[in-house]
């Protein structure tokens, strides 16, 4: 039963007439920290009422979904990758009346929210865990994953290296090990107890009947264990995901599920099932590609990760990003690829954290506005939906001495008033300090500064997704890669039906000049898409283009 | 004058294509089809692990092989660089072929690599015989890395000779270019060799003599400019050098003309740099040798001997134009020995030989009736070498060599004096 919805299908909730069961596809999500982005009561947290505030930028932006960070009750020693309580709120952001209303003021302005499901363990503070390790006895016990020794499960990856020194953590209270794949503090829930697998399901029941439009699924490779295996990607994961989702298709058709799955692209494949699984997963080898493609000013790394990339059901889509709120994660590259991501973008060991760098998009291309916007105009053309992490639409930058991830999860920078213009509050009760170094400094780098200017980064990015948003062929689109001889060059052709957009990157600091094949597009009168000025025809010769340092075109193929 | 146009636009289009880059390999072919991908496969793997995050190419200039050869250069790549490394390679490989114009030869080609060098900014330039059995990846990085990190500007190679092989390189231009040069410089005609940007950008600009070294003589020339230059100078161990094609013991003659007339012909180019050289010094030497004792060459003495017995006799008033008197009765009183008695002394011979770099100099013949004239002459100088060596083991024969060397060395001011005498 739906005790409120305010989707912007209906206000039933259920689909309205003609609405897209398919509408992730065309997403551009926005993810933010409710606790980061505005606090409205001056405690000095962010909060759902001061986000609801900051609504009308968020749709003035041009982002059609907002991806929510965790906020349920959590002890918060995982920023709310912790939970407590999966039906709550956490107080200090707002109660669960507060969310409804963001809820439904952000379907009145035609944006979506997802939340997260952070499935794969709970916080030791949990009531479920409170009582599982109370006793062997207790109905809850089987609820998590116990031993009395730590050699099951021998020789799987630790996941957070730098802070544990194995997957298993004794608990004095219960007097056994249990399982742990992430911080000690967060027990892996057992999903091969049924029990377990309906008690989500209710969680997602609960926030279904409320109105959210998806689920981000946290962790999802590492649900289930099984001896002599690695323990991630196991048949039985995949049980799990289709068993919630078959529920989900029958009751919520319009909600969609998204796989944390930090895997090699042939791994994460089977989360898309036959369509059956989830309906999109994060690209997460793809990332840290772009940022090699563009230090070694070869398209190179890029293109390779790409062509691996198996085709996935039509009704399934990437989800692409750039940065996020964890560290830039080099899980899924090669020792040389890390090694040399370390040492063009992380030389200071400080901004190393497991097996990734803690910093924002604009430190780590060095403030360059040329990188910036090229890295932007890749993630809004390359096939998938396009991930959008708060801040990055201005350039924010980070603070890797605060340990942790914290350094990319500092408050929103509005202004360049009173603490950023985030929060009332004394600057000393802030969740987290400001940035107010003189580079990324909220005095300089702020929403306010750059709304009242066309030619901002915020200004630029609004119109960047605003082009995107102009054709279906960047979201629904195939790709062709087209092959140059100048390496330095990553171009390509996204086509759905009609629709045909050529896109061309430089990937290189100085100028390009580049000559296309693109005979099979003879006739056609390329069309730059964010002047609207046309080019050349094409005709039967190497179609010659020059590009700025950096430089990048999208065009739209007429043919006239 | 205007300024030549030798690159083909293809080959310049090609280049634009490849861009900026920090090391070029070139192997230049002609008709290797059936070795240059096993070449080219070790390049690459080099490369790859070596130089993993520099920016490099391969070009191949061809003389116009009609076997293949640059299909089977393009064709030849590693399907996956894990089933031979750890990792993939981080940046896009490049393979450039082109057809060089003008007649085949060592210095076209290596114009044409100078010119890709150049344009492209290059920080180390490597060659490499498309002919090679015995090629490693770890020959690339001995060779690159002491010009692309170290800061030398030539490095040329050290091979792994069995016994007996290289002898005229042992025998001649080595103590010959140690005594004029100043270097210890082990391969003065090694065809493995690495440049810095900086030295390729000098040999594009100094083509002047570029059609008087055929064949070998263009490494020659390379090692002995680059030491005249008072360019950095290093050497690096590689190993064996087996190649496909075995230079057969009738070549002797196209050998000693191309290698020795070269040398002579360095000689008078660099006069003002040796003629005033006072010391010689080591060459820094980089990698490892390893002490295996390869098979020893098998050379047929007593024909050498007979050879060299007949050669003076019948060349002799050629010798009498070139070689002053008590040189020549020296070599035609041993010429008269029962060949187990024969021997070519060290002195002898080095006096021999600077007496025959002087007269080439003095044009005292025809230059190339000289250089025949060397043939038979080093045939003795052979065939008491190997009478002398045969039963001797590596670190022996060693010592012998060095003594050899001493001995030039010695005698450079004889060559200077030979060398600057007035002619009559």
């Amino acid at each position: 039963m739906r005790t409120t919805s305010s989707s912007p299908d209906s206000p039933s909730g259920m689909p309205a007439p003609g609405a897209d069961p398919l509408w992730y596809k065309d997403a551009v999500i926005y993810e933010l920290h409710a606790r980061a982005f505005h606090d409205s009561n001056g405690d000095g947290i962010g909060d759902f009422p001061g986000l609801l505030q900051k609504l009308d930028y968020v749709q003035d932006l041009g982002v059609t979904t907002i991806w929510l960070l965790p906020f349920y009750p959590s002890p918060l020693k995982d920023d709310g990758y912790d939970i407590s309580d999966y039906t709550g709120i956490n107080p200090a952001y707002g109660t669960l009346e507060n969310f409804r209303e963001f809820l439904e003021q952000a379907h009145r302005r035609n944006l979506r929210v997802i939340t997260e499901l952070v499935i794969n363990h709970t916080s030791d503070q949990h009531p479920w865990f409170q009582e599982a390790r109370s006793s062997p006895d207790n109905p809850r016990r089987d609820w998590y994953v116990w031993s009395n020794t730590d050699d099951r499960y021998r020789g799987v990856r630790i996941i957070f290296k730098d802070s544990e020194l194995s997957n298993w953590t004794w608990d004095p209270i219960s007097k056994a090990y249990y399982w742990h794949r992430f911080f000690s503090h967060q027990p892996d829930l057992n999903f091969d107890n049924p029990a377990v697998v309906e008690e989500i399901w209710k969680v997602m029941q609960f926030w279904a009947d409320m109105g959210v439009d998806g689920f981000r699924v946290d962790a999802v490779p590492y649900l289930v264990e099984r001896e002599g295996t690695s323990c991630e990607n196991l048949p039985e994961t995949h049980d799990v995901v289709k068993f919630l989702r078959r529920r989900l298709n029958e009751k919520y058709p319009m909600i969609f599920l998204l796989a944390e799955a930090n895997q090699w692209p042939a791994d994460v494949r089977h989360y898309f099932g036959d369509g059956d699984e989830f309906q999109m997963a994060f690209h997460f080898p793809l990332m840290p590609r772009m940022f090699m493609g563009v230090k070694l000013e070869d398209r190179k790394p890029i293109m390779d990760i790409l062509q691996q990339t198996p085709d996935i059901p039509e009704t399934c889509q990437w989800g692409i990003f750039l940065r996020n709120h964890d560290e830039l994660t080099l899980e899924m590259v090669s020792d040389v690829e890390r090694d040399y991501m370390y040492d063009m973008y992380a030389l200071d060991a400080g901004a190393r954290l497991n097996l990734g760098i803690r910093r924002r998009l604009a430190p780590l291309m060095d403030g360059d506005r040329r990188r910036l916007e090229l890295m932007n105009g890749m993630l809004m053309s390359l096939p998938g939906s396009p991930v959008l992490y708060y801040g990055d639409e201005i350039g924010m930058g980070d603070n890797i001495f605060l340990g942790d991830r914290n350094g990319v999860r500092t408050p929103m920078q509005w202004s360049g008033g009173w603490n950023a213009g985030f929060s009332a509050a004394d600057p000393e009760r802030l969740y987290l300090p400001l940035l107010s170094n003189p580079v990324y400094g909220y005095q300089t780098v702020n929403v306010e500064a750059q709304r009242r200017t066309d030619h901002s980064l915020w200004s630029w990015m609004k119109k960047l997704i605003q082009v995107r948003k102009s054709t279906r062929a960047f979201s629904r689109g195939g790709i062709e890669f087209l092959q140059p001889r100048n390496h330095r060059v990553f171009a390509y052709i996204r086509t759905l039906g009609n629709d045909r957009v050529l896109v061309v990157n430089n990937l290189s600091r100085s100028a390009q000049p580049v000559e296309l094949d693109l005979r099979a597009f003879e006739g056609y009168i390329p069309v730059e898409m964010f002047g609207g000025n046309p080019f050349p025809r094409i005709g039967r010769l190497p179609y010659l283009m020059t590009l700025p340092p950096y430089g990048f075109y999208w065009f739209r193929m007429r043919r006239l | 004058m205007a300024e030549e146009r030798f690159l083909s636009d293809e080959f310049v289009s090609q280049l634009t294509a490849v861009g900026e880059v920090d090391i070029v390999v070139g192997l230049p072919t002609f008709n290797n089809r059936d070795t240059v991908q096993r070449v080219v496969n070790a390049i690459l793997v080099g490369l790859v692990k070596y130089f993993p995050r520099q920016r490099s190419v391969l070009i191949n200039p061809d003389a116009g092989s009609k076997d293949g050869t640059t299909e089977a250069v393009q064709a030849a790549s590693i399907p996956d660089f894990r089933a031979v490394l750890a990792s993939s390679p981080l940046r896009t490989m490049h393979v450039v072929s082109a057809r060089y114009p003008g007649v085949q030869g060592e210095s076209e080609a290596l114009r044409m690599l100078f010119a890709a060098a150049d344009l492209l900014g290059a920080k180390a330039c490597a060659f490499v015989s498309p002919d090679l059995e015995s090629i490693t990846p770890e020959w690339i990085d001995a060779l690159v890395q002491p010009a692309l990190k170290d800061g030398f500007d030539f490095v040329g190679p050290i091979y792994q000779r069995r016994r007996f092989d290289g002898l005229l390189v042992k025998n001649l231009l080595h103590p010959l270019i140690r005594a004029a040069y100043g270097y210890q410089i082990e391969e003065p005609v090694g065809r493995e060799v690495a440049l810095s940007g900086r030295l390729a950008s000098y040999f594009l600009s100094d083509q002047s003599h570029r059609e008087d070294f055929p064949g070998l003589g263009a490494f020659e020339w390379m090692t002995t400019a680059a030491m005249a230059g008072g360019y950095r100078v290093c050497q690096a161990f590689l190993g064996p050098r087996v190649t496909a094609s075995k230079r057969s013991a009738l070549d002797l003659n196209t050998a000693i003309k191309e290698v020795a007339g070269s040398l002579f012909r360095c000689l008078e180019i660099h006069q003002s740099y040796w003629l005033s050289r006072q010391k010689c010094e080591q060459v820094p030497t980089f990698g490892f040798q390893p002490v295996l004792d390869l098979d020893p060459v098998r050379i047929d003495r007593k024909r050498m001997f007979q050879m060299f017995s007949s050669g003076v006799d019948d060349l002799r008033p050629v010798l009498e134009q070139i070689l002053s008197p008590g040189t020549l009765e020296a070599i035609t009183a041993i010429a008269k020995l029962e060949e187990r008695q024969f021997r070519f002394p060290d002195d002898l011979w080095a006096k021999t030989v600077c007496e025959f770099a002087a007269s080439y100099h003095h044009s005292a013949i025809n230059r190339d009736h000289l250089l025949q004239a060397l043939t038979p002459v080093y045939r003795g100088r052979v065939s008491s070498f190997i009478l002398e060596n045969g039963r001797a083991g590596s670190e022996d024969v060693e010592l012998k060599l060095e003594s050899l060397r001493q001995e030039y060395e010695r005698l450079k001011p004889y060559l200077i004096e030979n060398w600057n005498r007035k002619v009559r």
